[in-house]
Parts: C-alpha cells; structure tokens; sequence
C-alpha cells in the first residue's frame, strides 16, 4: 500500500509540472507565452486561495 | 507485466481504467460513485474501486496515465483565448482560471489523491487514447480507426491505421472544426443540455424531414477528402460557452427553442409543417443528415487511406447509433466496431492500454462484454432493506423468476453482476419490460423515467434470435448498443414498444459471454414459449447516473413506480407479485 506523500514530495511533484510545462513551451517554440503564464499562474495561485471556480458551462471544452 | 491504471476526467465523464499484464481488469465511470451524472471530478473512487476488484493497491501500480495532454490542451486554450480577442474578454478569466487552477495539476492531484509518486504519473493523447480504446479491445488485427469528438488538445478529428500493437496516425483535423462542437452547439439551439441532450436529439431527428438542408450545406462544409469545415460566424465558443452559438444560427435557422418547454410533436395547433416542434424536429433530422454526411466522407477516406475492410470508431460522436448504422452500410467496411463507452470515459482505457503496451504485455483479448463495474455487495443490500423495513424474498434463480415478471407484464429492475462500462445498460443495471405493447413505452416514458414523449426504447434479443427479428443484426456493435437496426416489417408488431418512429431499433444482441445475467433471463423467456427479447432500458430516474450498488437500486425502486426489483438473488416485489 501507498501513502498520500508528505508536504515535501507534493511541493516536488508540482515543480515537476511547472518544468514539464515550460519544457512543453520551450519545445513547440512558443516562447512569447511563458511571460504571459508567468503572470498567469500568480493569478491562478491568488485565484486558488480566493476559492476557484464554483461553476462550469457546457461548452467549457471549446476554451478549456 | 504490468499494472496500469488509466484516468479521464476533469471535463465530463471521468473514469478510471485498470489493465493488468495486457487483460483489462476493470473500468468504471466516476459518477456511478458519486451519483453525479457526467461527474467531472478527479475519478479516486472508481480508480480505488478498480484497484480493489483487481486485489490491488497504489503502490501495486507500475504507471498511472492520463488520458490527454495537460500542457499541449492549455496551449490551444491560450492561443485561441488571444487570436479571438477583445471577443473572447469575458472568457478569458474562466478560461485561463479553470486551466492554471486545476486542470494543469490533474498529475499531480492524481500522485496526491491516490497516494503513488509523481514520477510514476504520466500522461496520453486525447485523440490516440480514444484510438486506442476503439482498436486495442477490437476483434480486429488491421483496421482503420477513426476519432470524432468535441475537441481533445488541437484535434477534433483524427485517421488512424491500427496493425498489431501500434497505432498509425495518418491525417486529423484540429479545432475550431469539429463534429462534436457543430452537434453539440445545435443541441443547445434545440433546447436540450450539451452533453447530455445528444442522444435525444438522435431520437427526435426521426420524427423530422432533412428540409433545411440547404442551411446546413452553409454551416458545415464537407470536402471531397474527407476534410470538413465549420462557417466560423455561426459559432460563438469564445464569446458563449454555454450555448456556442451566434445569433447568425438563430438567423438562419429560426429562433432556439426554449429549454425546457414541453414537447408537442403531434399537434402543431394547425400551423403545417413549419409551425411548433415540427420544426425543431425538421432542423434535428437536417443536423442528423449532416454528421452522417461528414461521417461518411470521413469513413471513406479513412478506407482509401487503408485499404481495410475493418473500421473502428470511439470519440463521443460515435455513440451516434443511428449513424454509425448508416456507416456499416455505405462506407464501404465489411466491419465496424464502437468501443462502448466512446465518450470521454473510453479514453481512460485507452490510455492504460497504451502505455501497458508500451510496457511489453500483450494487447488485450477483443472485449466480449462491457461488465467491468462492480457486482453488488448483497449483504449490504440485505440489511438496508431490513432498515427500511423491506423484506426481500429470495429467489432460487433470478433470472427465471425475472423473466417469469416481465411475461406478466411487470416491469422489473434488475440488478445483478458487474455493472456496465459506459453509457449503455446492457443487462446487470437495467430495467426490464415487454417489448410488445406501446402502452408500456409511455409508462415508462412518463411516469418512470419523466423523459420527453418521443424518446425510444432499446429491445435486447439473444443473439441467435435477433438475425429474424432485426436487419443487419447481430454485429461487432450489437453486442454493446451502439448501433440501430431496421426491425424486420413482420416483427414490427410484436415490437411495438421498442420500434422507433422512423422503424428502427438500438437492438442489444445478448450472449452468455457479453451478458450472462440477461442472457439467463432470455434464455427463460425461450423456454417458457415467449419470444426472448425483452425492452431494457437504463436502471436510473430523471437526471441520474445508473445504479451501481444494491443501495443504489434499493433507493431507485422506493422512489420510481416499477413493479419489482431483484438485486442479485433479493426480491422485491410493489403491490401482488
């Protein structure tokens, strides 16, 4: 059995995608976006402390 | 040998899939934990459900998958968000909200929700996972395979060979051009929930005539290789993401309908074709029309690309019944296979199936039967009925004392074995009726279900039966109902329950293999003299998600006038059973 992992192996886990992320960008040569999903992920932590998202439409796929 | 456990969710239709050294050991849809219909949510419990039927835990897991691309779908996201800007200001905010606050971390949450290393969660394709899902658990060795849905990171379309254990692009087409969407948009513009209204769009096409499809040739423009193209000015998906239509479809087309208004498709209080519902339904056959038009382009390229005589369909479009009937017969396949649960769901399958190949384990056996859900825990059953002062009979062989009910004319909720693997129920969740008298279809209809009036029932027929009841049937889709069959003329009347409008019924051909449990229940229907095809219809209420447990069913029965249920072996029975 597996345990849910501790602060330190969540906090490494979610650089993991951050570096996944930008390593994704870097590929596909779009690096005009990384400054804008710099700002962009600050809003999405203020974003998750202030609650996220209560609600979502039906044609969320097309943007989402 | 591996144990992988693949993973959709996070827009609708979350599941969890376990395949273990190349044999798919379970697969089950979120909401029938959490009785939330299309539950979107991270699926943990039907991921721990699926662990636990395979005698598993988390750390048994040699990789976790999910289904698509998290990065690559934010990607198209920001870029559509700002190519359709100032149009896309009042989005952006949900958009990029919804992405960067949970969706981006769907990895992470799933390492943390079931307790395994991140380095041991990875992530698919959308559209190779749906791929994957329709080929790998095909009966076939060579095929063409085609996906169709909303949209997954770019694409919305995909071509595919499928040889062996590997998978072959060969052409797609990206967002914003996509079946899903065009179906989807028009869904709304007929009033009914996106998502979830699809199918009765399907049913209601029946009733109409194709005559607007001069409007539709505007809207959707088929090519000549199989391409497709949306006119762009009647969608709004940037500026509207709950309707996805301009007023330039209102413009063309007429005004929506109102969600939620009654349906009158009998009357139309004098005012000839044009006036009322009618129309609605005129402008639902034309959108029928036109996917099947697209589709059938689509197919026949994906044959000239191939040259195989196999296709294999998933993506939420292929749960379109009556068109992929029409692609059995025109496209030029000798076969066609449709993964049951197409949709989302199907991707987690998909995804685990792929990477365990990936892996080295075998490609899994063709799926015989979509019974990868839990059976139900009788005991529990048993005792909350004896809580709620309901005592169960027990039945020495449920099958023949079900059948023994439907002769009579009852209607019986029947629960028993591992509950289905998609949309579909197909005899271990599933409400059981005679498939005669119309009469029954309208109880069911209002009374039962609480559905729209013009909504079909399903017949479910042995296999051996069905050749002389239905046309076409059986085949690689019947034994999961994802195809319609033309019902013979001199059966018509003993299937007056289960005959759509147009003649046509989404016939399940039952097998001890695909369905043991309803395949009991025919089998006694047989022996007794009766004809061994039963009306099966989905064991859930209005708005629901079909039952999985004993509880579930337990809670149906007490809320829904139907006349018996059998949870495994326990009777109960309303009213002289």
């Amino acid at each position: 059995m597996s345990r849910a992992p501790g602060p330190l192996a969540r906090l490494a886990g979610r650089l993991r995608t951050l570096r996944e992320l930008f390593a994704y960008f870097a590929r596909r040569e779009r690096f005009f976006f990384l400054p804008l999903l710099a700002v962009l992920l600050l809003a999405a932590l203020l974003l998750a402390l202030t609650g996220g998202l209560g609600y979502v439409a039906p044609f969320v796929y097309a943007i989402f | 040998m591996a144990a992988v456990l693949g993973v959709s969710a996070l827009y609708h239709d979350a599941a969890a899939a376990l395949v273990v050294d190349g044999r798919v050991a379970a697969a089950m849809q979120e909401e029938r934990f959490s009785r939330q219909k299309n539950d979107p949510g991270l699926p943990l419990r039907a991921a721990r459900a699926c662990l636990a039927r395979a005698g598993l835990g988390p750390g048994d897991l040699d990789a976790v998958v999910f289904y698509e691309n998290p990065y690559a779908k934010l990607g198209r996201v920001l870029r559509w968000q700002l190519r359709s800007f100032p149009r896309s200001f009042r989005q952006f905010p949900k958009a990029l909200g919804a992405q960067l606050g949970s969706k981006l971390w769907a990895l992470d949450r799933l390492a943390e929700g079931l307790g395994v290393e991140r380095a041991r969660v990875t992530f698919g394709e959308h559209h190779r996972s749906h791929a994957a899902s329709a080929f790998f658990t095909s009966p076939f060795d060579d095929a063409a395979v085609l996906t169709v849905d909303g949209v997954g990171e770019e694409a919305t379309t995909a071509i595919w060979r499928g040889r062996g254990r590997s998978l072959e692009p060969l052409a797609r087409l990206d967002f914003p051009h996509s079946i899903g969407l065009f179906y989807g948009a028009l869904t709304a513009y007929l009033g009914f929930e996106v998502n979830e209204g699809e199918y009765k769009v399907m049913g209601l096409a029946a009733f109409g005539e194709p005559s607007f499809g001069a409007e539709f040739e505007k809207i959707l423009r088929v090519g000549g290789d199989g391409s497709f193209e949306l006119e762009p000015s009647y969608f709004a998906y940037d500026e509207d993401s709950e309707v996805g239509f301009s007023p330039a479809l209102e413009r063309l087309l007429g005004p929506r309908r109102p969600y939620g208004r009654p349906w009158a498709l009998e009357g139309d209080a004098g005012g000839g074709r044009d006036a009322g519902d009618r129309r609605y339904a005129d402008v639902a056959a034309s959108l029928q029309a036109a996917t099947e038009r697209a589709l059938l382009a689509l197919a026949r390229e994906a044959r000239r690309r191939t040259g195989s005589d196999a296709l294999c369909l998933a993506g939420g479009v292929a749960l379109n019944a009556v068109a992929n009937a029409r692609l059995l017969r025109e496209a030029g396949f000798a076969r066609l296979f449709v993964h049951p649960a197409a949709g989302d769901a199907g991707g987690a399958l998909g995804a685990a199936v792929e990477v365990a190949l990936g892996l080295g384990d075998p490609r899994p056996a063709p799926l015989a039967s979509a019974s990868l859900g839990l059976e139900p825990d009788l005991g529990e059953t048993r005792a909350l009925a004896l809580e709620l002062g309901l005592e169960p009979r027990r039945a020495d062989d449920p099958s023949a004392l079900a059948a023994e009910l439907v002769a009579r004319g009852r209607v019986v909720a029947f629960c028993a074995g591992r509950f289905e693997w998609g949309p579909r129920a197909l005899g271990q969740r599933s409400l059981l009726a005679l498939p005669e008298d119309p009469a029954v279809r309208e109880r069911l209809n209002r009374v039962v279900k609480r559905r729209e009036p013009f909504r079909p029932f399903a017949p479910a027929a042995l296999e051996g039966e069905a050749r002389a009841l239905f046309e076409g049937a059986p085949n690689d889709m019947t034994p999961f109902m994802t195809a319609v069959c033309r019902v013979r003329d001199e059966a018509r009347p003993r299937l007056g329950a289960v005959t759509h409008v147009d003649g046509t019924a989404r016939v399940q051909t039952v097998t001890e293999a695909s369905s043991p449990e309803l395949f009991g229940v025919l089998g006694a229907l047989a022996r007794a003299g009766a004809p061994p095809v039963v009306l099966n219809t989905s064991l859930n209420g209005p708005g629901e998600p079909i039952c999985a447990s004993g509880p579930d069913a337990l809670a149906f029965f007490l809320a829904h006038p139907v006349d018996d249920l059998l949870v495994g072996d326990l009777h109960f029975a309303r009213g002289r059973a």
